[in-house]
C-alpha cells in the first residue's frame, strides 16, 4: 500500500483556494449549490467508490448506481457536512457503505443511525480542522502502511472487503481469538495519530 | 450519564468497516447514541476507511455517468436537518419499536424473564432481541454460540464483571460464561444480538434453550 493524496494540499490561505480541496468543494456545494464544485467531487471520489464497492463484490451496474446515489447524497447533505467531522473521504466512505448496507438489507431498518442526528449535544474538540484535510488521509495512509503486514491485512480484509472477524478467520487460516487481537493491535499503533487528528 | 462498558474496539472498527452483522450494528448504533465517547472513537475508526478510500487506484465509469448525476440534481431535494426523535428510546431502535417501551409485547421465557424478538432482515445472520429480566432475578448461566453484545437500555444487572447500567455494553465472545443477576428495585431491560446460527448446535443450545425460548 502507498500513499496517493487525493486532491493536492491548501498549503497557503488566500483568496483563491485551490479548485480541487474536497472540503472547499463541499462547502461551495452548501453555500452556492455549486455544480461544477459537486461535478468535481464526483470526478475525484466516484471512481475510488467504484473500485472499492466493485472490490465488495457488487457488479459494475450495481457499484455505479451507488456512485451516482452517494453523491447525490453529498448535494442533499453537503450542508450538514462540517470539516470537523473529519476528512471529506471519510465522510464519503461512511454515506457508501450506509447505503451499500441499506442496499443489501432493503428489508431492513437501516442499521447505522445517521450520526449527524445525535451530535446536536457534543462537545468534542474541534480536532481536524487543525489539519489540512489531504494531510488527515495522507497520514492515516501512511500509518496504515506501516503497520506490520498481517495487521494490515485483517484491516483491509474488514474496511475494504467488509469481510466480518469469522470471513477474515477463515480466510486467512487464524482463529477468530487472533483476528480480534490483530485488529487490537493495529488500532493500538493508530491509536495516537487518530486521536491527534480527531 | 456515566458509561463504564463500551464495545471492543475491534467490534467498533468492524462497526466502522460495515462488516458487523445487522442484529450486532443496530446494538452498536444504539450504544452510539447513548455514548459521546464511543461517537468519538467511531470518527476515528472512520478515518481509517477514508483513507483506504482515498487511496484506490479509481475505476473507469462508464459513459454518461456524469450526465446522469447531473439529471439527478434538479429532483434532488436538500436534506432536512435531523431532528431528534421525540420517542422514548434511542433513535436506532426507535424504528423497530413504533409504540415505545411501554408498546414491546414480550414472550414468557422463563421464571422472571422475558423476551421479545425485533425482526431484522432476511439476510441478516443473527438474532436481535429484547430482554427483560425482573428486579432481582438471575438469568440462567449460560454461554454464548458466537459473540453476545448487550446493551442496558434500562435497568441494571450484576455478573463477575461488574455492574451493567444503562448504556453499559458487555461485548462478550463464546468462551464467556456468566450468570446476569438484575440490580433490586427496577426490571433490567436490554437490547441484545446473539449469532443465531451457532446457538442451535449442541450443548450450547441446551444452555440457551431456557433463556431464549429457542
Amino acid at each position: 500500500m502507498h500513499a496517493i493524496v487525493m486532491g493536492s494540499a491548501v498549503t497557503s490561505p488566500g483568496p483563491d483556494p485551490t479548485a480541487d480541496d474536497p472540503g472547499e468543494l463541499v462547502r461551495r456545494v452548501a453555500e452556492a449549490r455549486d455544480r461544477a464544485a459537486l461535478t468535481a467531487l464526483f470526478s475525484l471520489f466516484a471512481p475510488r467508490l467504484k473500485a472499492m464497492l466493485l472490490r465488495l463484490g457488487l457488479e459494475g451496474t450495481q457499484a455505479e448506481d451507488l456512485c451516482q446515489e452517494a453523491l447525490l447524497t453529498v448535494w442533499r447533505k453537503a450542508h450538514l457536512y462540517s470539516p470537523e467531522k473529519g476528512a471529506v473521504s471519510t465522510w464519503i466512505f461512511t454515506i457508501a457503505r450506509n447505503l451499500r448496507i441499506d442496499l443489501l438489507r432493503r428489508q431492513s431498518s437501516r442499521p447505522y443511525v445517521d450520526l449527524e442526528g445525535i451530535e446536536v449535544a457534543s462537545d468534542s474538540p474541534l480536532g481536524s480542522t487543525l489539519v489540512e484535510q489531504s494531510q488527515v488521509v495522507a497520514r492515516v495512509t501512511q500509518a496504515l502502511s506501516a503497520l506490520p503486514d498481517e495487521q494490515r491485512e485483517v484491516v483491509r480484509l474488514s474496511f475494504i472487503e467488509e469481510l466480518a472477524h469469522s470471513e477474515i478467520a477463515e480466510r486467512i487460516g487464524i482463529p477468530l481469538g487472533t483476528v480480534k487481537s490483530r485488529m487490537r493491535l493495529a488500532y493500538d499503533r493508530l491509536r495516537p495519530l487518530l486521536e491527534d487528528l480527531h | 450519564m456515566t458509561i463504564a462498558f463500551h464495545p471492543d474496539i475491534a467490534t467498533l472498527m468492524a462497526f466502522s468497516a460495515g462488516s458487523l452483522e445487522e442484529p450486532y450494528a443496530v446494538v452498536v448504533s444504539t450504544h452510539i447514541a447513548m455514548c459521546e465517547a464511543c461517537r468519538e472513537q467511531v470518527k476515528r475508526t472512520d478515518l481509517i476507511g477514508g483513507a483506504l478510500l482515498a487511496a484506490e487506484p479509481g475505476a473507469a465509469l462508464s459513459d454518461g455517468a456524469l450526465d446522469r448525476l447531473t439529471a439527478a440534481l434538479d429532483a434532488a431535494d436538500v436534506a432536512p436537518a435531523p431532528v431528534a426523535p421525540r420517542s422514548d428510546v434511542p433513535a436506532p431502535i426507535a424504528r423497530y419499536l413504533p409504540d415505545g417501551i411501554e408498546g414491546i409485547r414480550w414472550r414468557f421465557s422463563g421464571p422472571g424473564v422475558a423476551v421479545a424478538d425485533l425482526p431484522s432482515s432476511k439476510a441478516a445472520k443473527g438474532r436481535l432481541m429484547l430482554l427483560k429480566v425482573a428486579a432481582g432475578r438471575k438469568v440462567p448461566e449460560h454461554s454464548h454460540g458466537g459473540q453476545e453484545l448487550t446493551l442496558i437500555l434500562s435497568g441494571a444487572y450484576r455478573d463477575r464483571f461488574g455492574v451493567f447500567a444503562s448504556g453499559d455494553i458487555a461485548d462478550h465472545d463464546e468462551d464467556v460464561e456468566h450468570q446476569p443477576i438484575a440490580e433490586p428495585g427496577e426490571d433490567c431491560i436490554c437490547l441484545v444480538a446473539v449469532d443465531a446460527r451457532l446457538s442451535f448446535r449442541s450443548r450450547i443450545v441446551r444452555t440457551l434453550q431456557p433463556l431464549f425460548g429457542l
